[in-house]
């Protein structure tokens, strides 16, 4: 903290080696502020002033200590208020952490959660701590270099003073022609007394020494002098030695002096007087208050300056960043808009830089993106109309067809072979005719996408009896029985009657038409989620590779087969699109030979899950039954394929025995 | 004596052959090929049954139903050709009391013509309640209170039936057998916008029905 250099007694020609000598060693500055901060809490560093009290010599003790104890008091009370207050400030800090904890928990949760989702949060914060930090290093450095300054000035103005002064003093000691104690005594209280200064203002504190361990003169009246407030001991001990060793050089160190209550920075440059013989060491004191009063003011200047400085920068980031990021978060909202189906939502387009440039794409994409899907919509409308025209176009004229060929086919009794058989067949074709138009018409609803689901809850069990009952004259016309296994009671499930009606009618006369007079086999099941139901025939069945073909539009097992029942070759495909409308499963298994199950699965409730069937698709009475004496095969991994709501997916079905 | 029905179709090969088919089993025809021509027709002719096509030059058969049902209880069958369910239910709503959908077998036709003709069997005096509701059978009037409620004759057969038989459950297939006359109904559809309608009329509140009640996943039956 206190530095000696050695000097010149010429200040031009010392220039250099002072000014390579001082920062090097002393930070002027910062001695000067922690001196000051040690003032300003004394009781955090008591020790400081306690060590520097020490250096003291013995018999000026007397002199300071008055002084010394009252401070020592003060430290004592500042101290045990400190630890007062201290232990205070953790309670609270404890009690306030406690009570606060959530709520400070929940504003760093969002915070952290701002830091991920915002960017112009991130960008902002980011950029405030590096103006920050970047202003702590440059604010830190400006100080210390206008401390040096500030300091160095100071220190010139100082040391020239002191070597006039000084130079004054030997002069006036020099040509003095008094003899007796007490004009001796005037005559250098008196020039001390000019050296402090002219007037009012005092420019300068001195403190005056005898050189120790020198022979005494017998004039020698004078031992020390120093000014008001003043003792040998601010001047540090470094100084006095270097003073008290060199021939008639000055020097200097900072220091610290009392004024008044409080204690200022200062320096001290210290020569030696000749007076009669005795050897004086002369410390010309300068406060440095004024110099550290700039520095402090400046130094608040700054920190206000960069204080207003990040905030300016933080304001500048964050209005920039809303600038770049408000396009984009702007695009984003759009998007989210025309992804949830708002097609005419636009970006604003200002200006044409980048942003404007994105703004337009995005439009761009956005108005193609709409005109496809209104094109696509309107070709849709279209479709469902054509289908509508279409249909009310073919019927009209069918229906008086229909009507005509009845009317013919009523009275065929009256007509001979020729035009009987005529009128036969024009009624069953224009009846097959009717019901091909009528599937076509429902496939292309589906197709369109105006097929919806008129759903009730209904007992499907009614419907399943009422399907049977229907179908039983075919049946028999087949000379195959139709057997249901259903449990006793009611299974309600949300339904368009309507069409399950007409997918069990196609599953059931489907099974009755390839049963070959076998018993068509239907099980009801029901589980919590989902109800089963089971047709199953023992006719000549079919390859898995048909099995999964069977939904297909128009497609036949057999294209050699003859065309008896005149179905239209859209049934499957139609009750397939009837089960995908409810969210159900229709598949298929198959096997030559042992027959054709197929299974209807629908979920009690729509909206939710099947889960599992409760009705087996591979017939237990294919695992279990074999031929006596027939061949075990190994079991195999053949697959089937299962339609599940329309969609086709492979599933492995472990086969254990099979019929021959 | 031959019961006239009104056939109202602008596809006059159909509307002949209907009236062929009618006519073999003793009705009386009437044609009419324009919708704006409808009511005029209706009044001067005072069939006993409407057949009307949904798809008419002029006014639109909805609108012709509306303007029918307003001045008449005549029974209405609705021919249809679009077998979307909204059409269906706007027909039905509109006023008419069935429908057939097109192409139709002449027995079809001829089947639901009679059975919206069946005169009203027993005309014993009969007083039936169903809630705060009293049904006079014979004098053919609802009534709460002293309050008259004006019923079509199918709104009011479908009342009567359930209210017969109180403690019955009764399905959509039963209704349709007793109140429309089908063995072999297709659409139990009829039966939920007949009720819909007969509720709007008769209900206090028709979204919590007391008179005639839903039961979940079976039917109907009367209220208490």
């Amino acid at each position: 903290m206190v530095s000696a250099t050695k000097q010149g007694p010429d200040p031009a020609s010392s220039e250099g080696e002072r000014r390579t000598g001082v920062p090097a060693q002393a930070t002027p500055g910062e001695a000067a502020a922690s001196e000051q901060h040690a003032v300003a809490q004394p009781d955090q560093e008591p020790q400081h002033h306690q060590t520097a009290q020490h250096h003291q010599a013995p018999e000026h003790t007397d002199a300071i200590s008055p002084g010394f104890r009252k401070f020592a008091f003060r430290v004592r009370i500042w101290q045990r208020r400190a630890v007062i207050v201290s232990l205070r400030v953790a309670r609270l800090v404890k009690t306030g952490i406690l009570r606060f904890l959530p709520a400070l928990r929940y504003v760093g949760r969002a915070l952290q959660k701002r830091w991920r989702r915002s960017l112009q949060f991130r960008t902002v914060l980011t950029t405030l701590l590096l103006a920050v930090t970047s202003f702590a290093v440059v604010g830190a450095y400006l100080s210390n270099q206008i401390a040096n300054n500030l300091f160095q000035e100071r220190l010139t103005q100082a040391e020239s003073e002191t070597r006039y002064n000084v130079k004054q003093v030997q002069e006036t000691f020099d040509g003095a022609q008094v003899t007796d104690q007490s004009s001796v005594i005037t005559l250098v209280y008196d020039t001390l007394n000019a050296v402090e200064g002219r007037g009012s203002v005092i420019q300068r504190r001195y403190v005056f020494e005898a050189m120790p361990e020198q022979t005494k003169p017998r004039n020698r009246w004078v031992e020390s002098r120093a000014s008001d407030q003043l003792t040998v001991s601010v001047i540090p001990p470094e100084l006095r030695k270097a003073v008290q060793e060199s021939g008639k050089d000055q020097y200097w160190a900072s220091t610290v002096i009392p004024v008044g209550t409080e204690d200022r920075p200062g320096i001290a440059v210290g020569n030696k007087v000749t007076f009669n013989g005795t050897v004086y060491e002369l410390y010309l004191i300068y406060d440095l208050n004024t110099a550290q009063q700039t520095l402090d003011e400046i130094q608040s200047v700054l920190w206000a300056g960069g204080a207003v400085l990040v905030l300016l920068i933080g304001a500048v980031a964050w209005y920039v960043t809303r600038n770049v990021v408000s396009p984009v978060s702007h695009a984003a909202m759009v998007s989210e808009k025309l992804a949830a189906g708002q097609l005419q939502e636009r970006m604003v387009v200002r200006g044409e830089d980048e942003v404007a440039r994105l703004g337009a794409s995005f439009n761009h994409m956005a108005a193609s993106l709409q005109e496809q899907i209104t094109q696509l919509a309107t070709l849709s409308q279209m479709q469902q109309r054509f289908v509508s025209d279409v249909s009310h176009e073919l019927r009209t004229p069918l229906t008086t067809v229909r009507m005509a060929a009845e009317v013919l086919y009523d009275a065929r009794d009256d007509f001979d072979p020729i035009n009987k058989r005529s009128a036969e067949l024009l009624y069953n074709q224009v009846e097959r005719f009717q019901s091909l138009l009528s599937d076509l018409l429902e496939i292309s609803r589906f197709d369109a996408g105006v097929a919806v689901l008129d759903a009730e809850p209904e007992d499907i069990l009614q419907v399943i009896a009422h399907v049977i009952e229907g179908a039983s004259p075919v049946a028999a016309e087949y000379g195959s029985e139709i057997v249901l296994s259903a449990p006793a009671g009611a299974i309600v499930v949300d339904m368009d009657a309507r069409r399950i009606d007409r997918i069990l009618r196609n599953l059931i006369l489907n099974a009755v038409e390839h049963g070959e007079g076998r018993p068509v086999t239907v099980t009801v099941a029901a589980s919590e989620s989902a109800v089963g139901i089971a047709v199953r025939d023992h006719g000549i069945g079919m390859e898995p590779a048909e099995a999964a073909r069977v939904f297909d539009r128009f497609w036949r097992a057999d294209p050699a087969r003859a065309r008896t029942t005149g179905g239209s070759g859209l049934g499957l495909s139609i009750a397939a699109e009837d089960t995908k409308l409810h969210n159900g499963w229709l598949q298929a298994w198959g096997r030559k030979g042992s027959g054709a199950n197929f299974r209807l699965t629908l979920p009690l409730r729509q909206g939710e899950e099947i889960g599992n069937s409760p009705v087996q698709l591979e017939p237990e009475d294919n695992i279990t039954t074999g031929e006596p004496g027939s061949v075990p095969r190994e079991p195999d991994t053949r697959n089937i394929l299962v339609l599940e709501t329309g969609a086709a997916r492979l599933a492995p079905v472990p086969t254990t025995k099979e019929n021959p | 004596m031959k019961a006239r029905i009104l056939v109202v179709d602008d596809d006059e090969a159909l509307a002949e052959m209907i009236g062929i088919v009618l006519r073999n089993d003793g009705f009386e025809p009437v044609f009419c090929a324009d919708g704006a021509q409808a009511l005029d027709i209706f009044r001067s002719s005072r069939p006993d049954l409407v057949l009307l096509d949904l798809m008419l030059p002029g006014v639109d058969g909805i609108e012709v139903c509306r303007q029918v049902r307003a001045e008449s209880d005549v029974p209405i069958v609705m021919l249809t050709a679009k077998a979307d369910t909204s059409d269906v239910v706007r027909g039905l709503e509109s006023g008419a009391d069935d429908y057939v959908p097109k192409p139709f077998k002449p027995a079809e036709l001829v089947a639901r013509v009679r059975a919206r003709l069946r005169p009203g069997d027993q005309k014993a005096p009969e007083t039936l309640r169903i809630a705060d509701i009293t049904i006079d059978v014979a004098g053919h009037t609802v009534s709460r209170g002293s309050e008259r409620i004006s019923l079509t004759p199918l709104e009011f057969d479908l009342l009567v039936a359930l209210a017969r038989k109180p403690w019955q459950v009764f399905t959509r297939e039963l209704l349709l057998e007793q109140v429309w006359g089908y063995r072999h109904a297709a659409d139990t559809r009829l039966v939920n916008v007949h009720v819909q309608r007969l509720r709007s009329k008769i209900e206090q509140d028709p979204e919590a029905p007391e008179v005639v009640l839903t039961v979940r996943g079976v039917g109907y039956k009367a209220g208490a």
